[in-house]
């Protein structure tokens, strides 16, 4: 079970302050970025460790095809900038210079979906897991707090190839504690319930947690699983949860098509779990700018359309 | 450069077209104009100015090569081949499946090719990281690549041209293969540059201007390009595309177009009469 505390920084800064600390373990990596690391936190390591980092100017698609150089001989090179950018303008160049030759280069993609929901919509990264899980080689997992920030760093960096991870603008709530472990293609239920499961990850995790309390209130015991590892994905834990609750609610913050839930829906068809399946995200359509909370109420993201959604499936099946 | 040497690198270009030639049309598939214009360049890298090891690809004190127009891999192929990097029997495989020679250079299948490029401007952008590596390691390797002149419509072209002189990239030298020609048209109709010279001058960067079919100034100016100290160097070489085959040179059609059996001997029979002596 977990305990809920406000964040005192968001995953952005938790990851760049683990990539300053590792810089001191590891002498060999290097640091690239696009004029924005005093926003993204990379600046940290930069301040640390000046001649391995290196802004490149506001200018993403050169400085990730310098990335893509600087890994071709094996060194471990680290890409940060905001998710949108690096997902859109430095996809061609993440996809042809990086995956292809399966380069050591990992990525921190941050304002992932509409956590940059202030800035509008040029900076909210609402395609990315599309974008990003779609290319070969890669492999992609999303923080929703401090520790998995921190723990997610550590597996970045030890594992080979191209590694995506989406990070978050805003600070909102610590859930786990620093002696939890995170792997590739793992997950964590954080709250175990028999009626339906919750599949999330990220900031939804929040979202998700409170839908889930007010629905135990009403007598409706939901599973949550913060599935922090896109690609790997645990479907394993997936299925152990369904088997259970023989109903599936996913909800992320992200394109509704091509996200996770799209590859999920696929899997169960595939493997023939015919089950009570719901699936929500931003519903083919661009967002606005505007407070988060109130963002993703208006777009049907938040804690409360969770709740709503979660009852209709439930209702269903009385 | 001794007249011996000379004649010793413009036989091997020769044969860098005669197998140019053989793999585009034996593959039926290709681009002949850009990998013929750049030919003279690349035997002068892989004969006289780079420093590599065909038995040991791998050798980090090695110097960098980015074909960053990837589409002339041909000449690179031919280059490498030549060197002793692979077994020449890969050169009859070339674009089919399974080879290790692909359309376009892969960095994983081609034992030599130091970047996978062919999407324009990458190659060069991703050789600015390969002469920041070496700067931070200290090593006195350089980081040569070769971009088209119309793969300077490529926006991510002139991010290089900026942070080539930011971190004073002075192992770092990118040839300009100015062939006046691209997939639609004449590079000036295209996308015209007032002043080629001038602009990338402007950026700060070593410029000079050449023939880029003369062995000897093409040696000359990568060594002057080694001397220069501070700034990265451009070597702005004026080609013909399609060189040494009459007639694919400056013509358009021959940009992507592979030869019939009738034109593919013909144009080797030109080649080998030009004096090539080291065609067996």
């Amino acid at each position: 079970m977990y305990t809920l505390e406000k964040a005192k920084e968001p995953t952005r800064k938790a990851f760049g302050i683990r990539l300053k600390e590792y810089g001191a373990i590891d002498s060999d990596f290097v640091v690239f970025e696009a004029d924005i690391g005093a926003s993204t936190s990379s600046i940290l390591f930069g301040n640390e460790f000046p001649k391995r980092y290196f802004n490149m100017g506001i200018a993403e698609l050169g400085m990730t095809d310098a990335a893509a150089g600087m890994a071709a001989g094996g060194r471990t090179v680290f890409v940060s900038s905001y998710g949108i950018f690096l997902s859109t303008r430095a996809l061609e160049a993440i996809r042809t210079c990086i995956c292809y030759p399966n380069l050591n280069v990992k990525f921190m993609g941050s304002h992932g979906g509409l956590t940059a929901a202030i800035d509008g919509v040029t900076h909210q990264a609402t395609e990315d897991i599309a974008n990003i899980c779609t290319l070969p080689n890669m492999k992609m997992a999303v923080p929703c707090d401090t520790n998995s920030a921190r723990k997610l760093f550590d597996l970045a960096i030890h594992t080979a190839g191209p590694f995506y991870v989406r990070l978050l603008r805003d600070a909102y709530y610590e859930i786990y504690d620093e002696g939890t472990e995170f792997s590739l293609g793992g997950s964590h239920v954080l709250r175990e319930g028999k009626d339906i499961t919750i599949g999330t990850y990220g900031d939804m995790v929040f979202q998700a947690l409170a839908a889930a309390k007010r629905l135990a209130e009403q007598g409706i015991e939901a599973e949550v699983i913060d599935f922090y590892s896109i690609k790997p994905f645990d479907y394993a834990r997936l299925v152990a949860s369904i088997q259970k609750t023989g109903k599936l609610f996913v909800i992320e913050n992200h394109q509704r098509r091509n996200g996770l839930g799209y590859e999920i829906a696929d899997y169960l068809i595939t493997n023939r779990y015919y089950i009570l399946y719901k699936h929500i995200g931003l519903a083919d359509t661009f967002a606005e700018s505007g407070r988060y909370q109130e963002i993703l109420g208006k777009y049907h993201l938040d804690g409360s359309a969770i709740e709503e959604e979660v009852k209709k499936m439930i209702d269903t099946c009385r | 450069m001794e007249e011996k040497e000379k004649e010793k690198l413009s036989d091997i270009a020769k044969h860098v077209r005669e197998i140019i030639l053989t793999m585009i049309y034996e593959a039926q598939s290709g681009h002949p104009g850009g990998s013929l214009s750049v030919a003279d360049i690349m035997t002068v890298l892989y004969f006289k100015q780079l420093q590599i090891d065909p038995k040991n690809p791998k050798w980090n004190e090695r110097d960098r090569f980015v074909l960053s127009k990837g589409h002339a891999c041909p000449a690179w192929y031919s280059c490498l081949q030549l060197r002793g990097f692979f077994d020449e029997k890969h050169i009859h495989t070339f674009r089919r499946m399974d080879s290790i020679l692909q359309g376009h250079p892969d960095m994983n299948k081609t034992p030599g090719v130091d970047m996978t490029t062919g999407s324009l401007g990458m190659g060069a952008a991703a050789a600015v990281g390969m002469a920041l590596e070496a700067k931070l390691e200290g090593s006195p390797r350089r980081v040569y690549t070769v971009v088209g002149d119309g793969e300077l419509n490529e926006g991510v072209i002139w991010e290089v041209m900026q942070s080539s002189v930011k971190f004073k990239l002075d192992n770092f030298c990118m040839i300009v293969d100015r062939n006046g020609l691209q997939l639609d048209g004449p590079t000036n109709a295209v996308m015209p540059i007032h002043d080629l010279t001038q602009i990338i001058e402007g950026f700060g960067w070593y410029v000079q201007e050449i023939d880029g079919h003369s062995i000897q100034e093409i040696d000359k100016a990568c060594s002057n390009a080694k001397q220069k100290k501070g700034i990265p160097s451009c070597i702005i070489a004026n080609t013909v595309k399609g060189k040494g085959v009459s007639c694919m040179e400056n013509q358009l059609k021959w940009h992507g177009r592979a030869p019939s059996t009738e034109e593919y001997n013909q144009a080797v029979r030109e080649i080998r009469n030009g004096g090539c002596r080291c065609i067996h």
